[in-house]
């Protein structure tokens, strides 16, 4: 294990393929400061480019996931020092991130936090897990992609409660609402992620590429136009060196080694 | 002897000793009876006993001749807090739900010790414990009916699943107590000691549950609380991860130890 040198509010931890981002703020219950944020989407894009990488796993450690935006650094902004930030815009990275990534969260996912984690490609929850958009209660919104993630993931209805109550929904609720894809022991949250992450780091990496990217496509385009893209990537893949290892190996009844090519 | 609020009435004991936290409702001229005083005291008790390291094993108790006789009716007519009917579902949202939820949730053993009739809310909070130690005199009875209310505090969920649906119902629609004998038949009770043997016996276990590895324990009340809500498949495959957990534990390393070199374990 290597851990990269140079962040202070996250921890990086490189095992290719895979790789570990940590929320590393413990005592302010890793909230999302400008700081962090920065050197989060810097780690992302970095990882994005390494091709020793194929999967990544972001957690905030076993605890707490991320318990929203600082606070104390946003109360007394107006609308123009906020849109000059653009502190929600900075998160293109992490929704652009071209390979799997996989949130491991503990405890809370509040605000920020929880838009954090629905950007990611799984979600493993700890059973202590709370997903959560309290901002409400401050007089906002979600502004990191909240109000339009949600219900694209639970529909309209649950989405308003959560967006209207700013209450938090149990690690349960939301596996029964298909927020998140396994709740399992708090203390196993983020092997279990790095486990599945090594899993998917076997899998040939330009088909995982193309199949985030046509699960991302069915959000944001209409059916006919998500089919035609598909269809596309479909066949771009019958261009590569994976597709035909994969395919011999199937026929050999061997495990296919994938390079990327 | 640590003491909860001191300024008030004091309707809740807590007394934490090697590992243990017993917790008492100390109102026994009132039969234990729950008003807001004890509410507040208790909820600061249960939430207190969670959150203490120190304490490895919680006992839930009663002072004089019950355990407890369930919320104080007259100040709920007469007293302040729950006039209107809406207080009555706010007292038990707020107050009463994350308390019970507590019991059944923190990570660590909670025992009734059931030294009389435990009513009502007070049947709900020995029912919401893990395990319940009774005297021939105790009884569980969920009196609701029998003043024209239904049955509240978790009983509907747990009853069924302690005692069965029929007898439930029995108890939900007659309004006739459970006696001890008969719930320790019917496994609601785990067993019936002596009046005079209770206070002992409950050490006994208690002191026993508090040199157990605190994390295994822990981890079969997260297994079985998970059960409870998942699938059989669901539950094999949280106990294989939580297993996993466990075998990296130290309380396993010094389990295997101990039992290879044939002492007892010693547990931090």
């Amino acid at each position: 294990m290597i851990a990269a040198m140079g962040y202070e509010h996250i921890l990086l931890e490189l095992e290719p393929p895979i790789a570990t981002l940590t929320l590393n703020r413990p005592k302010v219950l890793n909230a999302l400061s400008p700081d962090l944020i920065r050197e989060l989407t810097t780690a992302l894009a970095e990882l994005d480019a390494d091709e020793n990488v194929r999967a990544v796993v972001l957690t905030g450690g076993p605890k707490v996931f991320a318990a929203g935006a600082d606070i104390g650094d946003m109360a007394d902004r107006g609308a123009v020092d906020q849109l000059r930030r653009d502190q929600t815009g900075r998160w293109a990275p992490l929704a652009g991130f071209s390979k799997p990534l996989i949130a491991a969260v503990n405890g809370y996912a509040l605000g920020g936090g929880c838009e954090v984690a629905l950007m990611c490609d799984l979600i493993f929850a700890g059973e202590t897990a709370r997903f959560g958009q309290p901002e409400i209660n401050l007089g906002i919104i979600p502004g990191a992609g909240g109000t339009q993630r949600w219900p694209r993931s639970v529909g309209k209805y649950v989405a308003m409660e959560v967006m209207l109550t700013g209450a938090p929904v149990t690690a349960q609720r939301a596996y029964e609402l298909g927020v998140v894809n396994k709740v399992v022991p708090a203390d196993m949250t983020v092997a279990l992620a790095k486990r599945m992450a090594r899993q998917i780091a076997e899998k040939p990496p330009l088909a995982a590429r193309m199949a985030k990217e046509a699960v991302l496509k069915a959000f944001d385009s209409p059916l006919t136009e998500g089919l035609a893209s598909e269809r596309k990537s479909f066949y771009f893949l019958f261009a590569t060196e994976d597709q035909k290892e994969g395919m011999h190996a199937f026929l050999e009844k061997r495990k296919g080694v994938f390079k990327g090519r | 002897m640590k003491e909860v609020a001191t300024e008030v009435e004091q309707h809740i004991q807590v007394h934490t000793h090697d590992g243990v936290a017993l917790i008492r409702f100390n109102r026994p001229e009132k039969m234990n009876a729950i008003g807001a005083i004890t509410r507040q005291q208790l909820g600061d008790a249960i939430k207190q006993a969670e959150r203490d390291d120190a304490v490895r094993v919680v006992v839930l108790t009663g002072s004089g001749r019950a355990f407890s006789s369930g919320a104080d009716v007259t100040e709920m007519v007469h007293g302040a807090g729950m006039r209107t009917p809406e207080d009555v579902g706010n007292v038990l949202r707020n107050e009463y739900m994350p308390m019970l939820v507590r019991l059944r949730t923190m990570p660590k053993p909670v025992i009734a010790a059931m030294n009389g009739p435990a009513v009502g809310i007070g049947a709900s909070f020995a029912l919401a414990c893990d395990i319940r130690i009774g005297t021939p005199d105790s009884y569980l009875l969920e009196a609701f009916v029998n003043i024209g209310l239904a049955p509240d505090g978790g009983v509907s969920w747990l009853l069924p699943r302690l005692a069965g649906t029929g007898i439930a119902y029995e108890m939900f629609f007659s309004g006739k107590p459970l006696q001890a004998a008969d719930a320790h038949r019917l496994g609601v009770i785990n067993r019936i000691v002596p009046a005079e043997r209770l206070e002992e016996e409950v050490r006994e276990l208690a002191n026993h549950l508090a040199s157990q590895p605190r994390n295994a324990m822990a981890g079969a009340k997260r297994a079985v609380n998970q059960a409870l809500e998942s699938t059989f498949e669901q539950a094999l495959e949280f106990e294989s991860y939580l297993q996993e957990a466990q075998a990296a534990s130290a309380e396993f390393a010094e389990g295997v130890q101990a039992f290879l070199s044939r002492r007892s374990a010693k547990q931090g």
